[in-house]
This record gives C-alpha cells, sequence and structure tokens, in this order.
C-alpha cells in the first residue's frame, strides 16, 4: 500500500516537471512582450519582466493592422467552420441511412478525394481561381468548404449508430427526409458536430499556405499570415514586438481552449478513437 | 405515379450530397486532372499552354540534386517526427496511472495545450528558445553542463532538422498522448486483471498486454504522421524567414517547399506538376498500406 503511494507521488512529480518545461517557452514568450528591454537583444531568462511596459504591443498594433486580420480570420473561420460541418453532416447522412443510385460509387468517389493531398492540386486550383478572376477575394478560401470529406467519413460513422426505429416512427408521421435530418438527426448528433466544429476552428484559425497565395492585398490577409508577414518585414530582429505578435494571435484559441478544456479534450480523443 | 415516387425518392437523397459532390468534382477531381496532364508538359510558364514531352519534367527531377536532397530531407524530418509516437505513449501511460482523477484531468489539459497554439506563433516563440546565443535551449544546456553551449539549432544546417524536430515534438506531443490515452482507457480492464490474476507483474502486463493492443492506435499515429511529415510546410517556410528554400542552407527544404518554388518563386509549371504527383503518389501508397493494416478491404468485401 505505501509503496503504491510513493509510485503515485513519483509519478505525479515527474509529470509536473515536464509539464512546467514544456511551459517555459510560453511563458517566456508572454515575459518577453511585455519587456521593454527586449529588443534587438535577447535579456535573460526570468519570470517577470526586466522593465514591464506595453510598448512591444504599441509597435505591432502600429506595424500591422492588427484588428483587421483578427475580424478577417475571425469571419472567415466561422463562415467555413458552419459550412464544413453542415455539409459533412448531410452528406454523413446520406450515406449512413439513405438508399439511392449509385451510393457506393460515389462513397468511393469521395473516399479517393482523402488520398489526394490539397498540396498536390494546389498550382491547378490557383489558376483556376485565376481564370475566373476570383484571385484576392475570399472565395477561394470559402468555396472549399463546400466539401469536408474527414468530416463526412466522421459523420457517417456516428449517424450510422442512430436506431433507425426513430426515423421510422417519423415518416409514420409524414415526415421528409430533410425533416428528418432536422429535427432528429441534428439534435442527436451534438457530439459529433462539436468535435467537427472545433477540429475545423483549430485548423481554419492556423491555415496558412492558401491565404498566402491567394490573397494579395495587405489589408484582406488573415492573422497567421500577417503575422509571418511581419516576421519577415523587420530587418533588425526586435524580439518583444516579435513575441507580442505572437501572443496576440494565439490568444483567441486559448481563451477558447481554457473555457471549452474538458470539451476540447474529449473532442479531439474521440476523433482518434473512431478510426 | 410510382415512378414519379421513385424519382422523389432519388432526388431528395441527392439533394445531401450534390453540392458537396459539385465542389469536389470543381476543386478537387479537375485541378488534380491538370496535374496530371502538365506534369507530362513542358510549360514553364503560369497559364500558358506548354507541348507535351513525355517523361521528360519526371527525369528531370529525379536527377535534380536538389530535388533528391528536398526528397531526402523530407523523409528525414519525417523520420524524426515519428519519435513523437512512442514519447507520446509513455507519457498517455504515466497520465492513465495517476489516480486522483482531477490531478489527471490536470496533466491532460496541460500537455494538450501545446497543440492549440499551432501554427506561425510556435514558429516565433521557438526561434527565440532555440536562438544559437541567448536561447532557452542553449541557456539551458550551458547551465547543465558547465560549459558554453552555443548550438545554432535553427541556423547551423548540421542542426537545423533537429531544431526544426524539437519544435515538432512540442507541438505534436500533446495530440499523440491524447489519442494514446484516449485509446488506453477504451482497453477493457478485464484483460489487464485476468493476466494480473494469472501473476503477471505490472511491467510485464504492460509490455506484453496492454501494448500490443494498442496497435491500432500505433497504426493511426503512423500513417496521420507520416502524411502530415510528407506535406510539411508552414513552420518550415517561416523559419526560412517565408522562403522556401529552406533556409539554414536547403536543409529544411521539404519535397513541398520545393514544389512551391517552381510554382511561385521561379516558375516552371511542368516540374511543379510532376513533383506534385510525387507528392501525391507517396501520400497515396501510404494511405493504402494503412487501409490494408487496418483491414478496411476485408471489411468492404464482406
Amino acid at each position: 500500500m505505501r509503496t503504491k503511494k510513493i509510485k503515485q507521488a513519483v509519478i505525479v512529480v515527474f509529470l509536473a516537471a515536464v509539464l512546467v518545461i514544456l511551459m517555459i517557452p510560453l511563458v517566456w514568450c508572454v515575459t518577453l512582450s511585455f519587456d521593454r528591454t527586449a529588443l534587438t537583444a535577447l535579456p535573460e531568462f526570468s519570470l517577470i519582466p526586466k522593465e514591464f511596459s506595453t510598448y512591444n504591443y504599441e509597435i505591432a498594433m502600429k506595424a500591422i493592422p492588427l484588428w483587421r486580420y483578427f475580424g478577417n480570420t475571425i469571419f472567415l473561420t466561422v463562415v467555413n467552420t458552419a459550412l464544413s460541418v453542415f455539409f459533412a453532416c448531410t452528406c454523413g447522412y446520406a450515406f449512413a441511412k439513405g438508399n439511392f443510385v449509385l451510393k457506393n460509387f460515389w462513397f468511393v468517389f469521395m473516399l479517393i478525394v482523402m488520398m489526394i493531398p490539397f498540396e498536390s492540386r494546389m498550382i491547378p486550383l490557383y489558376i483556376e481561381y485565376k481564370s475566373m478572376g476570383l484571385l484576392d477575394t475570399y472565395w477561394p478560401l470559402i468555396l472549399g468548404s463546400f466539401s469536408y470529406v474527414y468530416g463526412m467519413f466522421f459523420a457517417r460513422q456516428n449517424i450510422a449508430a442512430i436506431p433507425d426505429s426513430l426515423r421510422e416512427s417519423a415518416y409514420l408521421d409524414g415526415a421528409g427526409e430533410w425533416k428528418i435530418f432536422f429535427h432528429i438527426i441534428i439534435p442527436l448528433s451534438k457530439p459529433l458536430i462539436a468535435t467537427l466544429c472545433i477540429l475545423q476552428i483549430i485548423q481554419q484559425w492556423n491555415s496558412y499556405l492558401w491565404p498566402l497565395i491567394v490573397l494579395r492585398s495587405r489589408e484582406k490577409q488573415v492573422i497567421s499570415v500577417g503575422v509571418a508577414l511581419f516576421n519577415a518585414q523587420e530587418n533588425a530582429i526586435i524580439y518583444g514586438p516579435r513575441m507580442a505578435v505572437a501572443v496576440i494571435s494565439a490568444v483567441p484559441l486559448t481563451i477558447l481552449y481554457l473555457i471549452l478544456q474538458k470539451h476540447i479534450v474529449q473532442s479531439i480523443a474521440f476523433s482518434g478513437m473512431k478510426q | 405515379m410510382k415512378n414519379k415516387r421513385k424519382i422523389r425518392h432519388q432526388l431528395t437523397w441527392y439533394s445531401f450530397i450534390i453540392i458537396s459532390v459539385i465542389c469536389l468534382v470543381t476543386l478537387t477531381y479537375i485541378p488534380m486532372g491538370t496535374t496530371i496532364k502538365y506534369s507530362f508538359y513542358d510549360a514553364r510558364t503560369l497559364g500558358f499552354e506548354g507541348s507535351f514531352n513525355g517523361f521528360q519534367n519526371y527525369k528531370v527531377l529525379v536527377s535534380n540534386a536538389g530535388f533528391v536532397k528536398a526528397i531526402i530531407n523530407t523523409f528525414a524530418l519525417t523520420g524524426l517526427s515519428l519519435l513523437v509516437i512512442p514519447i507520446g505513449y509513455i507519457f498517455a501511460c504515466l497520465i492513465n496511472g495517476v489516480r486522483n482523477v482531477k490531478v489527471q484531468s490536470l496533466f491532460r489539459v496541460g500537455f494538450y495545450m501545446p497543440n492549440i497554439i499551432t501554427g506561425v506563433s510556435v514558429v516565433l516563440i521557438f526561434q527565440v528558445v532555440l536562438k544559437q546565443n541567448g536561447g532557452l535551449l542553449n541557456s539551458a544546456l550551458s547551465a547543465l553542463f558547465h560549459t558554453d553551449v552555443t548550438v545554432g539549432w535553427l541556423a547551423d544546417p548540421n542542426y537545423a532538422k533537429f531544431g526544426a524536430g524539437i519544435l515538432g515534438l512540442w507541438a505534436n506531443l500533446g495530440y499523440c498522448m491524447l489519442i494514446c490515452l484516449a485509446n488506453l482507457q477504451g482497453i477493457s480492464s478485464d484483460v489487464s486483471e485476468a493476466a494480473e490474476v494469472d501473476g503477471a507483474n505490472g511491467w510485464k502486463r504492460w509490455l506484453y498486454i496492454t501494448t500490443p493492443l494498442m496497435k491500432n492506435c500505433f497504426i493511426f499515429l503512423f500513417i496521420t504522421t507520416i502524411i502530415n511529415g510528407f506535406s510539411r510546410f508552414t513552420d518550415l517556410f517561416i523559419i526560412g524567414g517565408n522562403s522556401a528554400s529552406g533556409r539554414p542552407g536547403g536543409s529544411l527544404q521539404t519535397l513541398l517547399m520545393y514544389i512551391y518554388q517552381y510554382s511561385f518563386e521561379y516558375p516552371n509549371f511542368g516540374m511543379a506538376s510532376a513533383g506534385a504527383m510525387i507528392l501525391f503518389l507517396l501520400t497515396f501508397i501510404v494511405t493504402m498500406v494503412n487501409l490494408k493494416l487496418t483491414g478496411f478491404f476485408d471489411k468492404e468485401r464482406d
């Protein structure tokens, strides 16, 4: 009994130590962002800023239109998440419960897409949008969300587990498929929808390569590209403002995570279980 | 009358998938076809028709030292990033062993935290952590070994891959841990208890019973890590100062960065398409191996 307790204590202390090491980069980043002395020379590591000020944030705000980038990114994240999760659910429902001609064909049709990395069709896609005159608009960033293949597979597996008896009783009441979808399937799929939303939000917030390629105007950029541009445009490396930018761009998702930590952790775990 | 109902039935179901299907045809299948076509064309400038030249692009690519280096870099970086799986698994087991539910939940949330801050911020932070002079890692190593350690983790071509590996490990450890932990907790305790009755000690139970039961979870993480590794781009692109040349010294240029260079920095559409096809083939092979290993084909046959 006693050895068991000691073993527990050792494990907890060890894990706590590793956790502290993992967190140190984040803490130091926040510290530097508030340190007036962190400009061209990097101050030594400490947990509190040498000279506390919000100067770095003011510099960062002046250099790039951060609020604008925030607005753009939030807009795109919300629109894309809503679209992709909705269409993942409609397709998932059709493949889980529907019976229609060529169902298996369309299923394989979508399966194949999972094997085509986005990057290998990026250039022709760029040209396609260029010929349509849609470069430097948000369309190239949004249109792709009308299909979310991974989400569709995930939705199919989960919706298939909903018993058919619920649908059958709705049929007897004269409900059509869309009505059943909205009134029975959607309310019963809340964990599924939450998981897909979380996965999408994280992915959308951090998307980088595609916005970098299709957006040309500075004021239309998203936060990740904006931050990287700030990083590249500063010839003399000034650490404080850089860290301020890193903090600002990471804050929204961090707050979201801290509020919804349990749900997010569960959702991510859930997405890795149903393989 | 009956036919009409049948057609309506079909149309209703198709209305659920039609938008996604149209989207996939125009935004995935057609561009993919274009990539295949142009990989066999001598097309130097974006948007201009070139002339057919067979396997020339592939031949040039395969005999190009830069391309071979990019492939080797990609494999090396991917190989390094696979380390996250055993490490993540060990932490998952340790966290799973914590009895106190609240403490366990705290570790779960804490370890996963870095994964939320992916993207550009991580790179900015690690440029400071891994800095040659006065960086956090070198300072810590200096203090530990009582000598002045000045390794250019992201500046020296000989060490840059390890620097990128440390960054990747920090960012992905939480994800691996979380997936392993979820699967560990999904293993029925009956098996382990039966072994306990048979007198197997904790260490043996872990090695011979728990770990083999995690096979599917490992395959999943293995495949995801490899596929992500093949298309690694963003963090290394930013480390190079928004350039796809793979600074320092080309040591961090991955396959995708090589393709990007040929697409946008000095355009040669044919070459870029051939490179993209090779990336597609690599991903395709890995996915097929995955489906084979997880028994997907057997299931479909039933």
